[in-house]
């Protein structure tokens, strides 16, 4: 997947970039509207991330421009004016999803998937997990044909967690992607070790669940 | 009292005053008068005599006879001239009885000595003290009605005048005072009155009201703008911390420490963020156009959180009326404010506690919901300042930030409703929430 991310904060842009790699997206950087421009006429993009503050140019003004330059790549904007007109200007645009600063990568790569998913028409393969089997698009889990009912709740942290499998993820983060920005503090994020438990005891029953690793301090891990 | 009443009543209350003090002095009054009105008109004969005297002689009375004496059909007065005996007579007026005509009746008696040429005599003018006070009483009336009627228009032309006085500073408490909502954000225009002091006060309540409104604009933008330009180096230290967090030959112990980075940088996210919340939310950046049913929203927080219910083993009942509905809200800032309300009613609640949620359409249109728990309480002086910014109950648990009543109060404050607070420290705590009359439920 090509990602264009625009950006002036070079730092962020730099962090963003090199986030994504790690998970197998090619990203080009662009700090200004001019650049971005450019950047957009050589090369075809599937996403482009866009920074609202710009310094040459406002960044719906941008998106307007460029929605006929790439019109089949997604949308996702950034910022940190998050004023809810914004927002709901942004997404008229045709921007598919928008995220206010300061956001976690991690939300940002799981935005980035749901875009996918919805643009590929929901048929994201049946992952293993396990000896269990996981149906992203129906929110289902099976051991052996057997379906294992779990909340939303619990689904949408299981589905989470397998997409960044194999990364420590933080109650913090975890609890953000469930309650959204508003989840309060560490309060909320104890909650995530019940959910955890809810799933530990829901799947286990059935086989083993050695793959839901729990780190110390931190937070939780799927390892496949 | 309204100034306008106790003026009112003051004005009345001195003339009534006045006319009693009138009345009670009026008899004395006018029998001081007609008292010297009659010693006055005594004197007046008693001159009339004496010029006769000197013109005509004593013998033009006593016609050769040694004494004179006469007095008018209805013995109201009398005169007579009678041989001086030996004592000496003062030139004196008293009153005393005489047998005149056969009657015995009082008199007021000029008594004079006359120097004749032989002899010396008496002149002794009467007038009877009944018709002195003849007039008296009607006197007495007449005046008392002149009076009540003066004084009943000087009481109608005062409180005329006192109202037109004092009708601009009715109109600065009425459009200045009464009715308006802090930050005081519509704009002002002075009062015509031609009173300086009114001007003055009127003057200063729109300077003050105008400072006030300014402060508040400028806190506001301080921090709507703080937060905005905070989010973008707290985004770039949050990727950091996050890609840091990734890479995979870290030591536990190093893990441990990013991981608590982590937590303060989550912190600082959230303080900033609930900052920018509230001043969107002061700044009106929420349009009020949903109408929120009260049960079925409850309902809906309580699926949302019923695992934290069932965590601390807590018992919830929704009381509220089917057919409560907020009109013209933001349905997610009602959400929001009902949602922190509740939250905190299942954090500072005790294991196997309750919560309880009803709601009251009060005969006048007002509506109250009420959020009662049975959790740990708040101590009677933090009540004060619970809804006050980075204040909280139960510091010591260091949960929360302090910012989620703040929330609430500018939830309830931009929506117009007012938020009270009671509690038992120990026992729980209930929050009601008051529609006003005045606004569609």
């Amino acid at each position: 997947m090509k990602t264009l991310i625009i950006e002036d904060e070079r730092s962020l842009a730099r962090e963003i970039k090199l986030f994504l790699e790690k998970a197998f997206y090619l990203c080009d950087s662009a700090y200004a509207a001019a650049e971005a421009k450019k950047l957009m006429i050589d090369n075809e993009y599937d996403f482009i991330l866009l920074d609202l503050g710009l310094p040459d140019k406002d960044g719906l003004d941008l998106l307007n421009e460029t929605k006929k330059m790439c019109p089949s790549a997604s949308y996702i904007i950034l910022t940190a004016r998050g004023d809810l007109e914004d927002r709901i200007k942004g997404l008229d645009l045709g921007a598919d999803d928008y995220l206010p600063k300061p956001f976690s990568l991690l939300e940002l790569q799981s935005r980035m998937q749901a875009i996918t998913r919805r643009k590929s028409g929901n048929n994201d393969p049946v992952m293993e997990l396990g000896d269990f089997s996981i149906d992203l698009n129906k929110r289902t889990v099976y051991f052996e044909e057997k379906e294992i009912e779990l909340s939303r709740k619990e689904f949408d942290l299981l589905s989470y967690m397998i997409l960044h499998k194999n990364r420590p993820l933080t109650r913090l983060q975890l609890s953000e992607h469930i309650w959204g920005n508003f989840s309060d503090d560490d309060y909320d994020s104890n909650f995530i070790d019940v959910h955890i438990k809810n799933i530990r005891k829901k799947m286990g029953a059935h086989a083993s669940v050695d793959w839901l690793q729990t780190l110390r301090g931190i937070g939780y891990k799927i390892k496949i | 009292m309204k100034l306008l009443s106790k003026l009112t009543l003051f004005i009345t209350l001195s003339k009534l005053l006045i006319v009693v003090l009138f009345v009670l002095l009026l008899p004395s009054l006018v029998g001081y008068v007609s008292f010297q009105y009659s010693n006055y008109y005594l004197r007046q004969q008693k001159q009339k005599v004496l010029s006769e005297i000197k013109q005509n002689g004593i013998d033009y009375y006593l016609q050769g006879d040694s004494a004179y004496a006469s007095y008018t059909m209805l013995k109201e007065e009398y005169i007579s001239i009678l041989p001086a005996e030996n004592e000496m007579v003062r030139d004196t007026i008293e009153t005393s009885k005489r047998v005149v005509g056969g009657d015995t009746l009082t008199y007021r008696i000029l008594t004079h000595e006359l120097t004749g040429t032989h002899k010396n005599y008496i002149l002794e003018i009467g007038k009877t003290t009944s018709t002195i006070g003849e007039y008296n009483n009607l006197l007495q009336r007449f005046t008392l009605y002149v009076l009540i009627g003066l004084i009943a228009l000087s009481i109608v032309v005062d409180l005329i005048y006192t109202n037109i006085l004092i009708r601009p500073l009715t109109k600065i408490v009425k459009t200045k005072l009464l009715n308006r909502k802090f930050p005081f954000k519509e704009p002002l225009s002075p009062i015509k009155t031609s009173i300086t002091d009114f001007q003055i006060l009127d003057r200063s309540l729109i300077d003050l009201m105008e400072k006030i409104h300014e402060a508040f604009d400028k806190e506001r933008e301080f921090t709507s703008n703080a937060s905005h330009e905070l989010m973008t180096p707290i985004s770039i230290l949050q990727s950091n911390v996050e890609n840091l967090m990734m890479e995979e030959d870290i030591s536990d112990e190093m893990q441990d420490k990013i991981s608590a980075m982590m937590r303060t940088l989550n912190r600082l996210k959230k303080i900033v963020n609930s900052l920018l919340y509230i001043s969107r939310i002061e700044n009106d950046q929420f349009a009020k156009s949903d109408t929120v049913n009260v049960r079925e929203l409850v309902t809906e927080m309580m699926e949302e959180l019923s695992y934290r219910l069932e965590t601390k083993s807590i018992q919830f009942s929704n009381d509220t009326s089917k057919n409560s509905y907020l009109k013209l809200v933001n349905r997610d800032l009602i959400f929001q404010l009902i949602y922190n309300l509740i939250n905190n009613a299942i954090r500072y609640n005790k294991e196997n506690g309750s919560i309880y949620i009803s709601d009251k359409h009060l005969p006048d249109n007002t509506y109250q919901l009420f959020i009662k728990d049975t959790g740990i309480g708040i101590k009677e002086e933090e009540l004060a300042t619970i809804f006050n910014r980075f204040k909280k109950s139960g510091k010591e648990k260091g949960e929360g930030f302090g910012l989620g009543l703040s929330i609430v109060k500018s939830i309830t404050a931009i929506h117009g409703f007012t938020i009270e607070v009671s509690s038992e420290y120990g026992k729980g705590t209930v929050f009601t929430i008051t529609v006003p009359a005045y606004l569609p439920v």
